[in-house]
């Protein structure tokens, strides 16, 4: 994968020149001349074939701007209404460059998909221009990510050890005894919350460390209910119904304990973010060689620009909520790792204000599924 | 001769074009400022007024460029509709970016106040869905699908559904205390500007179908017209 423009600029010259000295290379050689038509002649590498192998698009154009060559990337980008607008750039920048000089721009697309591109153009010595087009969203994602991750985790690590510190001080000389209890319980809290989030930090590393070595068949029903048994009291407590649409007798290959996990960590946050009365329903069923588990409730819902990003380590869609709730920031990051540890793959769909649906996509067990209470092997008791 | 025509392809090619990236432009700027508003992002609203002006710059151009084709090319049949279609277009684009901007407005104005998650519910299946039909209109506009662009109507019909909803909700949200007079009054008018922007997509829909067949949506009403003509005469002769 070629990433910067200037790398790129350097591989259509060189591909260029290779297949300029291509030409001459055979005829300094030592190889006899008394048969030149015996001379192999030189591969000829088309410049489309050159120009195609590149991850970026590439734009050739004349000395009047007019668009002499598009790799397949460049002619792929023209099909979408965002192509339209850098096609508008695309000349703009050629105009430029063909004029002085060029410098890059990033261009914001809010889609949906979103979308980021950076646009150059360079002048070429034959007279012409060549504009690069590379798609930056994914290494943009990617930054994001890991520069949140930084100051999300000295966040939620430093605050309570602060509030610690800070109650200690208010303690020491302290005499009267109802606000010295009252510290003492804030302080406790706050030592929980840090507590809980380095647990779920490292059953986080656990399973993005583990393989797993003891592939069992799970009985999805069986998975179901335990995840109910385990939340029914917090659901009542909140006066949420939660409920299994009763699945097929369905199995799957895993884990026990990560994919009770993962589905506790799901239900756990739709009774959170369910409003009293709301309620949470649990379904499973087989979509063409995989099970298919899906969560759903009927809460505040997820806003569509934090979709993408709520699978990420400490990513809060509402920071103040979050802490309300108690909520380490890690959940959905665990269900992320514990699905793709299994070879599936987790989706979600919301509208806020609607509800939110997680779907979690496993490889359906190998086994014959007739009777899942002979077929699937019992889940140990988990543990939340 | 032959040149001449070459010279006039190219320019009404280039019209096409323009009109093509200007409805991409305000495709783009639906779902930006719907960010400006559920976001409460005071500065994007600002580049996106700022950025009006070069909206109404490329509309304009567009409408230079094809009077003067117009005028020296004498363009006909179906050239001619292209032509006088995007005249048309251009100003139905521009009015969207302006319906745009006054999402934006409405953001400035209820600054500070918090939407409960139905309304934003709401407001982001209304953006969605205006996207959605800008979307398919241009994608009939730049592929010249008539068939396409037939269906947009029916398309709207779930955008209008939407608004009712919203329409609804405000009134809800309102009376539980939620949002005040001030902001479900802003509200209601962001709900008109995104059913409208729905009716330009299908505006946009119908001019492709009179490019391609010569089909306007008049027409029918003005049969409609004539015929209860012709019977209000029958009546008044018997």
């Amino acid at each position: 994968m070629i990433e910067t423009p200037v790398t790129l600029v350097a591989v259509i010259v060189a591909a260029l020149a290779g297949v300029s000295l291509g030409l001459l290379i055979p005829r300094r050689s030592s190889r006899p001349t008394e048969n030149i038509s015996s001379v192999e002649a030189p591969p000829v590498v088309p410049q489309a074939e050159v120009l195609d192998v590149l991850s970026s698009a590439v734009i050739i154009c004349g000395p009047t701007g007019d668009t002499v060559a598009r790799n397949s990337i460049a002619t792929e980008l023209r099909r979408s209404h965002s192509g339209l607008l850098i096609d508008d750039a695309i000349e703009r920048h050629v105009r430029r460059a063909l004029h002085g000089g060029d410098v890059p721009e990033t261009i914001d697309f809010y889609g949906p998909p979103k979308q980021t591109v950076v646009v150059e153009a360079h002048r070429l010595a034959s007279g012409g221009a060549v504009a690069i087009v590379e798609d930056v969203t994914t290494r943009r994602r990617l930054d994001a990510m890991r520069t949140d991750f930084v100051a999300n985790i000295s966040h939620e690590l430093k605050t309570p050890v602060g509030a610690i510190a800070v109650l200690a001080d208010a303690l020491v000389g302290e005499d009267d005894v109802e606000t010295v209890q009252r510290l003492m319980q804030r302080m406790v809290r706050e030592a929980e919350r840090a507590s809980r989030t380095i647990d779920d930090l490292l059953e986080l590393s656990e399973i993005e460390q583990q393989d797993i070595a003891d592939l069992m068949n799970i009985s999805v029903n069986e998975l179901l209910h335990g995840v109910i048994e385990r939340f029914a009291q917090a659901a009542e407590q909140r006066e949420v119904s939660l409920s299994i649409d009763s699945p097929p007798p369905l199995c799957v290959t895993g884990d026990p304990r990560q994919l009770s996990s993962a589905l506790g960590n799901l239900v756990d946050n739709a009774i959170k973010y369910s409003e009293s009365g709301g309620e949470v329903c649990l379904t499973a069923r087989r979509e063409a060689g995989s099970i298919e588990i899906e969560v759903r409730d009927s809460g505040v819902g997820i806003p569509a620009k934090d979709l993408e990003r709520i699978f990420e380590r400490f990513y809060r869609v509402d920071r103040a909520r979050s802490r309300e709730t108690g909520g380490t920031g890690l959940g959905l990051a665990i269900v992320r790792h514990v699905v793709a540890n299994h070879g599936g793959e987790v989706s979600v769909t919301s509208v806020e204000g609607e509800g939110s649906r997680f779907t979690l996509t496993l490889p359906a067990a190998n086994k014959p599924e007739h009777s899942e209470s002979n077929q699937c092997d019992t889940i140990e008791e988990s543990q939340p | 001769m032959a040149e001449l025509r070459a010279d006039f392809h190219r320019d009404l090619e280039e019209i096409r074009s323009l009109v093509a990236r200007l409805g991409a432009f305000v495709t783009e700027l639906i779902p930006r400022v719907t960010g400006v508003l559920l976001d409460q992002d005071i500065e994007g609203a600002e580049y996106v007024l700022l950025g009006d002006a070069e909206v109404d710059a490329r509309a304009l151009d567009i409408e230079e460029r094809s009077l003067r084709l117009l005028a020296l090319q004498s363009p006909v049949a179906g050239d001619l509709r292209e032509v006088a279609s995007a005249l048309k277009i251009s100003a139905d684009m521009e009015r969207s970016a302006d319906l745009c901007c006054n999402v934006c407005k409405a953001a400035r104005r209820i600054y500070g106040h918090e939407l409960d998650p139905k309304l934003r519910g709401i407001i982001q299946k209304l953006s969605d869905q205006a996207t959605k039909e800008y979307r398919e209109a241009l994608d009939a506009y730049v592929n010249g699908d008539a068939v396409k662009a037939a269906a947009l109507p029916d398309i709207d019909g779930y955008l209008d559904d939407v608004h009712r909803q919203f329409l609804q909700q405000i009134l809800e949200s309102h009376a539980s205390g939620t949002i005040d007079l001030q902001v479900a009054v802003q509200l209601a008018l962001v709900a008109r500007f995104y059913e409208r922007l729905g009716d330009h997509a299908v505006n946009l829909g119908n001019k492709v179908r009179y490019i391609a067949t010569g089909w306007m949506p008049e027409q029918e009403a003005l049969t409609r017209l004539r015929e209860r003509d012709e019977q209000s005469d029958r009546d008044s002769g018997e």
